[in-house]
């Protein structure tokens, strides 16, 4: 990311990004941490393709991420990151199995194969007695697990958190981060997170402090 | 690019998302289910009344006129006014001659409170005189047996046209006395006919409840001489009678020594003008019924439009997820407009079979044994219904999934 600036325009225009030059390599476990109000939200939707910024050059994955079309947007989502919410965002109507397979819908994949695949993600996370439950039936950690799975089934370039451990007690915390942690350590998926919990940013290769749009 | 309309797995997500929404699917659907089936149901209805109503004056010629005499109201030639007069063979012969437009020109007589008889059964009704050009005014339904022919007017045959409500009467556990005798002011006629009437036009009683003689042998019968009761024409196709209705009344008045200012001494009525009112009066009720039904047509569509922007409100976040996933604005306008077809067709055609279920007890419930009305739909005009609904449903369903379209995935997460 080179010289990443962005502006929301209004009566009095936001700059919220004043800057921002960063690289993160593949197969890295970084965290990203800052007040609320200091641009790690914004930072997160431009890495994930969710918003726009006005000057400077984001690649991922040595592609060119810049002034997408919506469809073009869509498919690099799809295809290159995986996202995790802190309120997990699932679709509540739709089974684990389901949810997870989503993505795969969106890429024109047939429903056995997905169920497939959604099965192996499922099961792999320790979560295949859970597969036909509804997100509502399900606890936290085992809905943030859902979530996760969900952000991995496309193999995606990175995995994008934003406060994955926000909405979680210590230990279902602890136990996530272990599972980024394990993912990161055996697949080697690069996964950026973003949180405002030091005790999280702690486990993680390597820290970036965001601070009134500018890396510290 | 591939067609999303035409995949399979599309449809499989469609119809796992409003199985799943039990409640919105069947709240979108019952305001679809309820427009079709009122509009449907008012079409229907609509024409049955008009069958119902038409059904009245089955079997009467509709381009057809009465005439009818009153007393003078002008005193005229010497003639003081208030002057009984009565139509005569002879005007009957005169307007024939004159008027080469009129199809028929026929004659009726009418006596009422005549007694018929058989053996110990009797009966008190109107005995009426006839032509066989009767048939051309008024087609009585013939139950069985003939109605009157040229000869029996010639031959003054001793023959009559039984109504089948005094056959009922006077025979009972007959239902086909033909040849019998019957007694009617003590002199017998043998049956030749038993007749009804379909409409409710009757000029004296109904022809269920009298009897018809042959106008020769009731002009004997009931010493009557020349004149007649009423004389009734049936005009040519495309001639109107009100067009010559003053020249008939002229050459009537000129006979009879009535003053031409003389607005009261004769009356012609002209069924087609009644035939005419109550056909625009349908054409009125057709109207209304469509106008009803279409304005409830789009205030279901209105509705649809109105439930679908609620899901897309209701459902921000989860359009935000899909699109943070992956799915391109496409795939979301697709997804919504989808769900609203096929919600469409599914409780539309529910609605077309509900309206199709009541149309058809009507239907049941105004069957006589004469004739059945119609209040079904034909299969087109239901088809044309559904097809209007569907197309109309997608406009309406447009604005909201434009507008789910738009919806920016940040935004979408962001709304809790």
């Amino acid at each position: 990311m080179k010289d990443v600036n962005k502006t929301y325009p209004g009566a009095v225009p936001l700059h919220v990004l004043k800057g921002i030059n960063l690289e993160i390599a593949k197969g890295e476990l970084v965290s990203i941490m800052g007040a609320s109000g200091s641009g790690k939200s914004t930072l997160l939707n431009i890495l994930g393709i969710l918003d726009n910024y006005d000057t400077g050059e984001y690649r991922l994955d040595g592609t060119l991420i810049k002034n997408l079309s919506e469809n073009k947007a869509a498919e690099y989502r799809n295809k290159m990151i995986g996202f995790v919410f802190q309120s997990f965002n699932l679709i509540n109507y739709k089974n684990a199995i389901e949810n997870v397979s989503l993505p795969l819908f969106y890429q024109g994949v047939g429903r056995r194969k997905r169920n497939l695949l959604a099965m192996e993600q499922l099961e792999k996370l320790g979560l295949a007695d859970r597969a036909h439950h509804l997100p509502g039936e399900l606890s936290g950690g085992q809905k943030q697990r859902v979530a996760i799975a969900r952000a991995l089934i496309t193999n995606p370039s990175i995995i994008l958190a934003d406060e994955p451990t926000g909405a979680l007690d210590s230990k279902t915390s602890h136990e996530v981060m272990e599972l980024f942690k394990e993912l990161n350590r055996q697949d080697g998926i690069t996964t950026i997170i973003v949180t405002h919990d030091p005790g999280v940013g702690n486990q993680t290769d390597r820290l970036i402090r965001i601070s009134d749009g500018v890396i510290l | 690019m591939k067609l999303t309309i035409f995949n399979i797995e599309n449809w499989k997500e469609i119809g796992a998302t409003l199985a799943r929404n039990k409640t919105r699917t069947f709240l979108t659907g019952f305001g679809i289910f309820w427009g079709t089936a009122m509009l449907a149901i008012l079409l229907g209805g609509a024409r049955g009344a008009k069958d119902m109503l038409m059904r009245n004056f089955d079997g009467f010629a509709t381009n057809s006129a009465i005439i009818l005499t009153s007393p003078t109201s002008l005193p005229y030639k010497g003639h003081q006014k208030g002057r009984y007069w009565n139509l005569d063979v002879t005007d009957m012969e005169r307007i024939r001659d004159a008027f080469p437009s009129l199809k028929t020109v026929t004659e009726q007589y009418t006596s009422s409170g005549v007694s018929f008889r058989n053996g110990k059964y009797s009966y008190s009704g109107d005995v009426n005189g006839a032509s066989p050009e009767y048939c051309d005014v008024m087609a009585p339904t013939i139950y069985s047996g003939r109605f009157i022919n040229q000869a029996d007017v010639s031959l003054e045959r001793k023959v009559a046209v039984v109504g089948q409500k005094i056959v009922n009467e006077l025979y009972p556990g007959d239902p086909s006395p033909l040849g019998k005798d019957i007694l009617v002011n003590g002199i017998s006629y043998s049956i030749i006919g038993i007749a009804g009437q379909t409409n409710e036009i009757s000029l004296g009683s109904r022809i269920d409840e009298s009897i018809i003689l042959p106008s020769s042998t009731y002009r004997r019968a009931f010493r009557r001489g020349n004149t007649v009761d009423i004389i009734m024409m049936v005009a040519k196709d495309g001639v109107k009678i009100s067009d010559i209705e003053p020249q008939i009344k002229r050459l009537l008045f000129v006979r009879h020594s009535i003053s031409p200012n003389d607005l009261s001494a004769c009356d012609i009525f002209d069924v087609s003008e009644q035939f005419e009112m109550v056909d625009n009066l349908f054409l009125g009720v057709s109207l209304l019924a469509f106008f009803i039904g279409f304005s409830t047509l789009l205030a279901g569509i209105i509705g649809i439009g109105n439930i679908m922007w609620v899901i897309v409100k209701e459902r921000t976040q989860e359009i935000g997820i899909r699109r943070a996933i992956g799915a391109k604005p496409s795939d979301i306008i697709v997804q919504i407009l989808s769900e609203g077809i096929m919600l469409t067709a599914v409780a539309g055609i529910a609605g077309i079979c509900f309206a199709t279920a009541v149309l058809g007890i009507a239907q049941y419930l105004t069957t006589n044994e004469i004739s059945t009305p119609r209040f079904q739909m034909h299969t087109g005009q239901a088809l044309i219904i559904m097809v209007t609904f569907i197309i109309l449903g997608t406009l309406a369903g447009l604005i909201p999934a434009t507008k789910a379209m738009k919806i920016k995935p940040v935004e979408a997460l962001n709304d809790k």
